[in-house]
């Protein structure tokens, strides 16, 4: 931790003194003079404060005439900036913002600021602990067609060493959903989902780290889409998921293999496996990563195949026709169906210095159902493909 | 029940991240400090929120004008702040130059037409502003007041300041970015530690979590940040950002990012948006504040100033 020890006492200039007028603000700046032993503070960040006549700032909490000749405010205690620094940090200030305030931007019209847009249950408490932190949460958040409450818990703590983590977790969430604001039908349906998960980190050997999670879900209530056809789904979904990574820095190359595999499987009778492996090497300036992910899911149980007519195109009356004989749960969304996807990528990147890089990416990613593991998958799927290019130009101060 | 334990309350407020911080003894009062910290946050939101048709700020830009409209007296101390900021930066910290976000649109990376500046610029300038203490009026019918400018740094001071007052000494406030650091750190074992803050660089690399600009240890104080990377858009290679000069109605272009730390947040939250304003004025003009800065510059380089005063 960097500890550069400074204290001030400033004489206060305008801008300062300004902000005195806002009520409280003047007991904040200006509370009583703090000696060490009062503030139980190590002498590093001792703050003396010249003081004068300012006996009002304390008690008088709403109003402050400030009187600018006279006052002299506390300096913060802070030490210096340190420029490239690394080190955990307790909060961040700057461009973090930027993220969420382009997504409220895109989806509240371009509100930035003070704006109407409020989650007031959301609140998540952490309590740190010595090696381990404990977190529960509350969130409530409503959209025009779905409203959703939702707890959390989580934990996770360190053995002496830090070379293993282990993390749990518990969450619990009930959605009431209503679209006939929207001119939909469906209105006072409910869903409620608890979810359980455990996991491991450890340090293995001092070049490679290995990570493993369980979840499982358990759920029901009302899982159609309620802008969906031949929507009829079973009210129960419950699920297993188990994730795997490993990293392994190969010092042979200088290089690291990263690898991961997730596997998911439900009551819908949805079963899915997640692969990737990516190589990342760098060679002088240069750092390629070559990677490649694949992924297949099993079609749920009552998941059924659209009617083909005689040239395998989409027979509309056909498939309401077969739709109708049908019993039981149904559903015809195309994520319930049976495919595979491979994604093929390639990162390349040039350190002009240090501090300026350049890089390229490149993803092809097919989904299909003859990329189903196993054999065909559904019929009547439409392949997909896309192509995901990227150049970026980094330079770090 | 006088173990020492740390508490974080992580919520939203202001469309942006928020958290609070806190280290001491007796965990209820610290909760209950808490809430009502968060329900300050949420009574300013609403309070001075210029998309709620029922606010303050509303109500004077409505009768924009018209007739004067009497404002209670935590306005009238915003309206003395927003007086004062606007006299010691030569007009530059304009609390009614928001209506010039009509004329630019970042969303479609549009430039004004010339007359559409020209007529919103007619309505920007605090000297047409009537302000007796009790009472304000704005001179002509679509001039606006906007908060904005120091809204949530407010919060931020008087969230800290709701902390205080429940005896809390060891807490930090972060609203969206903006900090109050009511004193270092509590636990035994972290021996008066302060907070480490990071700040983050005003560009975001293409392989997302940038290194942190800078670390700032912090043990008491307000902390903000402004930038021109919140709203933008590019054209031949040149940014256009969301901070607007009041005089030209124009994007200012000297400073990516400012960084202030001032004894509190709504002081450190001006200084950084006029330093944005001032351009390269800006670090002989934050020097005499006696305020400690860190500025990235438009070609990248850093500046920030010496801790000896």
């Amino acid at each position: 931790m960097n500890k550069s020890p400074s204290s001030f006492a400033l004489p206060a200039s305008g801008v300062l003194l300004a902000s005195l007028v806002l009520p409280g603000l003047a007991a904040l700046a200006t509370f009583a003079p703090l000696t060490a032993s009062a503030e139980t503070a190590p002498e590093q960040t001792t703050v003396s404060v010249k003081y004068g006549n300012y006996q009002d700032s304390q008690a008088n909490w709403d109003r402050v005439k400030v009187n600018a000749a006279q006052v002299y405010v506390q300096a913060p205690i802070a030490g210096e900036w340190s420029i490239e620094a690394s080190g955990v940090s307790d909060n961040v200030s700057g461009a973090t913002p930027y993220a969420h305030t382009q997504k409220s931007g895109a989806s509240s019209g371009g509100k930035t600021g003070m704006s109407d847009e409020r989650h007031a249950g959301d609140v998540k408490i952490t309590r740190y602990l010595p090696r381990a932190a404990v977190s529960a949460s509350l969130a409530y958040s409503t959209e025009h067609d779905y409203t959703s409450t939702a707890v959390g818990l989580d934990a996770r703590w360190s053995t002496d060493d830090n070379n293993r983590t282990w993390t749990v977790g518990y969450g619990t969430s009930h959605d009431t959903i209503d679209n006939t604001y929207s001119g939909g039908s469906i209105s006072g349906k409910h869903k409620n989902t608890q979810e359980f998960m455990g996991g491991v980190t450890q340090v293995l050997t001092p070049t490679d780290i290995a990570q493993f999670n369980l979840t499982r879900s358990i759920g029901s209530g009302y899982y159609n889409d309620p802008y969906k056809l031949y929507e009829n789904r079973p009210d129960q979904r419950n699920a297993w998921i188990g994730l795997v990574r490993w990293n392994h820095y190969v010092g042979a190359f200088d290089a690291s293999i990263r690898t991961s595999y997730r596997h998911y499987s439900d009551s819908f009778g949805v079963s899915s496996h997640t692969a990737g492996v990516e190589w990342v090497q760098p060679t002088g300036r240069w750092t390629f990563t070559p990677g490649v992910r694949y992924y297949s899911q099993s079609a749920a149980n009552f998941y059924f195949d659209p009617v083909l007519n005689a040239q395998g195109q989409y027979d509309l009356s056909g498939t309401v026709q077969h739709f109708i004989t049908l019993r039981g749960n149904t559903s015809a969304d195309q994520r319930l169906a049976a495919f595979g996807a491979l994604t093929l990528s390639m990162k390349a990147s040039y350190a002009f210095t240090p501090s300026l890089v350049a890089d390229v990416k490149y993803e092809r990613y097919r989904q299909s159902a003859a990329l189903h593991l196993g054999g065909a998958g559904s019929p009547g799927l439409d392949a997909f493909n896309a192509n995901f290019m990227q150049v970026g130009l980094t330079y770090r101060f | 029940m006088n173990r020492w334990r740390t508490l974080r309350f992580d919520f939203s407020a202001m469309a942006s991240p928020c958290s609070l911080q806190m280290d001491g003894c007796d965990e209820s009062v610290m909760r209950r400090a808490a809430a009502e910290a968060i329900a300050e946050v949420q009574r300013i939101e609403h309070k001075f929120s210029r998309y709620r048709t029922d606010s303050i700020i509303s109500r004077i830009n409505q009768s924009a004008g018209r007739e004067a409209v009497a404002v209670d007296e935590e306005t009238g101390d915003l309206l003395n702040f927003a007086l004062q900021l606007w006299t010691l930066s030569d007009g530059l910290f304009d609390i009614t130059s928001g209506v010039l976000r009509h004329a630019w649109d970042f969303k479609r990376a549009q430039f004004p037409a010339p007359d559409q500046l020209q007529s919103l610029l007619a309505k920007v300038g605090w000297q047409q502003v009537t302000w007796d203490g009790e009472q304000v009026r704005l001179a002509q019918a679509g001039m606006e007041l906007d908060f904005g400018g120091f809204g949530k740094e407010y919060a931020t001071d008087r969230a800290a300041a709701v902390l205080h007052q429940h005896g809390l000494k060891h807490a930090l406030v972060n609203l969206g970015g903006d900090l109050h650091a009511l004193g270092p750190r509590g636990l035994p074992e972290l021996n008066g530690a302060t907070w480490n803050i990071e700040i983050s660089p005003p560009r975001p690399t293409a392989d997302g979590p940038a290194a942190p600009l800078a670390l700032l240890p912090l043990g008491r104080g307000g902390l903000a940040t402004s930038g021109d990377y919140e709203r933008f858009f590019m054209h031949e290679g040149q940014r256009y950002c969301h901070v607007l000069n009041p005089a030209t109605g124009w994007p200012v272009s000297h400073w990516q990012s400012v960084s202030v730390l001032a004894a509190n947040t709504s002081t450190a939250g001006a200084l950084t948006t006029i330093a944005m304003l001032k351009g390269a004025d800006a670090p002989a003009w934050l020097d005499a504040q006696g305020v400690r800065y860190l500025a990235v510059q438009h070609d990248g380089q850093v500046l920030h100033n010496a801790a000896s005063f």
